[in-house]
């Protein structure tokens, strides 16, 4: 029974002070004096503070005459805030874990599958890019390695850099980082404009794309057809287009946040951005495997622009009967022909 | 003494110093070292010659609208050259540097965004210029080392700058020093004097053919 009684009060006390300071404090700000003109003084108005609270524009004079003068606090701030924070964020979370998986699926690959060769070359060489797609091509990867790793160091700098060399290096990594990375964005945006416009032709879907999927692609042996492009690299080529287009438009809202968005806008280009760059790197990652060291003869086409028949006949048959009977019927007429058959 | 101050202290008065005096001494040499006189009796005027090639060369309409290969190389050469040349000498923190280290007037520098763009235009010329010397198989061919490390060193030196343009670290200022200096130094006895010797080449070549009669 003492138990009981001794529960009960030490469940009233804190309750019992609680309400007693309330009562006071309430006396307090009634009997308050009102302040100058057009203020409450020092009374409280708990509607004022809620909508304050949630967002309402209008409460406070707009210094400035953007949509958001009149805002005191942004609420969805908060919420964005939560997603941005290093040790909570999704973004963060899932984008390293999803690139660490990307790297690991292309190292198990490498293991399973080896190199994919095209068995012996010809000796006949084709052209397989010109020189201006190759040097737009290489301009575009130049500035992506660059825009990527300081993007990865300003998304990824808290969690894993900061701890590994602290606070002062971490600081200036990231103001070089951001600097840097302001700076080439419109770079990226102008080489990627040039590399749509010039690697469209061949881009579109084709009905031999569902050939090469139903066969795999040829991953995992066997002859996979394909034109130009098989669905796989159309597949990175569209993909590169729309999240760079996206990663440009997004980066241009963010530069320019004064002229082009609202904040609410800013925090989702933010959002966008990060997502649309972990998926093209993630990306990125598949594609600088297979035209290096995942596929014997692919480099060479994008450094001299030639490719020997035999690896052109493994990966891309349809392509190579096309230029082949092109060559025949039109290098004459042709002063720069898309395909140059040469004997190595 | 600190790093940055023996940066922005002796090592920039040495590297200063080479640069002056090698580079002014190659120009001497090419200037008055002399070729043994042509015995031929002219053809056509090496004056005008040399002055069609000077001038001439700065719009080659041949490779722009002839050789379709080539386009790139002309809109990526002058967004580079004129870029770097706007960078180098109109951006406000270069501006302030020149002034206070080398000739104590001040002229007016361009807006941020004006050398923020022309930072852009420069580094798009020069990642497009320096890529061809790779993936062009008669321009690698004919590229030496010099020409790698003269691209690439401007290249350091550029983007050094870019990512000190918070101007909030005094190390990425050191570093930005630093790596102008050692471009300095390079400078005279590389492929970067093409800065001061082109009107003499492009000159020379034009006084030739005109001599002959013909067009360089």
């Amino acid at each position: 029974m003492r138990i009981v009684l001794f529960a009960v009060l030490l469940g009233l006390f804190p309750g019992g002070v609680t309400g007693l300071l309330q009562a006071q404090e309430n006396t307090a700000i009634i009997s308050a004096e009102p302040g100058p003109p057009n203020t409450l003084g020092t009374r409280s108005d708990t509607e004022i503070w809620h909508d304050l609270r949630l967002g309402a524009g209008g409460l406070v004079n707009p210094s400035t005459g953007s949509p958001e003068g009149g805002v005191l606090i942004n609420s969805e701030g908060w919420e964005w805030s939560k997603l941005r924070n290093p040790e909570t964020s999704p973004v963060i979370r899932y984008g390293s874990w999803g690139l660490l998986g990307v790297l690991g699926a292309l190292v198990l690959f490498f293991l399973v599958r080896g190199r994919i060769d095209h068995g012996a070359d010809t000796g006949r060489r084709i052209l397989r890019f010109r020189l201006d797609q190759r040097v737009i091509h290489w301009s575009v990867a130049c500035v992506f390695v660059l825009m990527g790793l300081t993007g990865l160091a300003i998304l990824f700098g808290r969690p894993f850099i900061l701890p590994l060399i602290g606070k002062e290096a971490h600081s200036v990594l990231l103001t070089a980082s951001m600097q840097a990375h302001n700076l080439f964005g419109p770079v990226f945006a102008l080489f990627l404009l040039a590399l749509f416009v010039k690697f469209l032709r061949g881009n579109f879907p084709a009905w031999v794309d569902v050939k090469w999927l139903l066969k795999g692609g040829g991953f995992f042996g066997g002859h996979a057809p394909a034109g130009r492009y098989n669905l796989g690299e159309k597949a990175w080529f569209w993909t590169a287009v729309l999240a760079g287009g996206a990663l440009s438009v997004t980066g241009f809202i963010m530069l320019f946040p004064d002229y082009l968005a609202t904040r609410d806008t800013i925090h989702l280009s933010e959002l966008v951005h990060a997502i649309a760059a972990l998926v093209m790197i993630g990306f990125s990652l598949g594609h600088i495997y297979l035209g290096t060291i995942g596929t014997r003869g692919t480099l060479g086409g994008m450094v001299d622009g030639h490719v020997d028949e035999a690896w052109a006949q493994a990966h891309h048959d349809q392509w190579l009967a096309e230029e082949l009977g092109r060559s025949d019927s039109e290098t004459a007429a042709d002063p720069i022909p898309d395909a140059e058959v040469q004997e190595a | 003494m600190s790093l940055i101050e023996i940066l922005e202290g002796p090592l920039w008065k040495a590297s200063a110093t080479i640069f002056v005096v090698f580079a002014a001494f190659r120009l001497m040499m090419i200037l008055f070292t002399g070729r043994r006189h042509a015995r031929a009796r002219p053809a056509g005027s090496p004056a005008a010659g040399a002055l069609r090639a000077i001038l001439g060369h700065f719009l080659p309409w041949r490779a722009l609208l002839k050789n379709g290969k080539a386009w790139f190389v002309i809109l990526a050469g002058y967004a580079f050259h004129v870029g770097l040349f706007v960078l180098l000498l109109f951006a406000a923190p270069h501006v302030e540097f020149i002034r206070e280290k080398i000739v104590g007037l001040p002229w007016e520098p361009i807006p941020r965004w004006g050398f923020i763009v022309a930072a852009q235009f420069s580094f798009a010329g020069l990642i497009a210029l320096w890529v061809r010397r790779f993936v062009d198989p008669v321009v690698r061919l004919i590229s030496r080392p010099d020409d790698h490390i003269a691209a690439g060193l401007t290249f350091a030196v550029m983007l050094s700058g870019c990512m000190a343009l918070g101007e909030q670290s005094t190390f990425l200022r050191g570093l930005h020093l630093g790596l102008v200096e050692l471009w300095l130094v390079y400078f005279p006895f590389s492929s970067l004097m093409h800065t001061f010797t082109w009107p003499f080449s492009r000159g020379f070549t034009g006084a030739m053919a005109g001599r002959r009669g013909t067009r360089a």
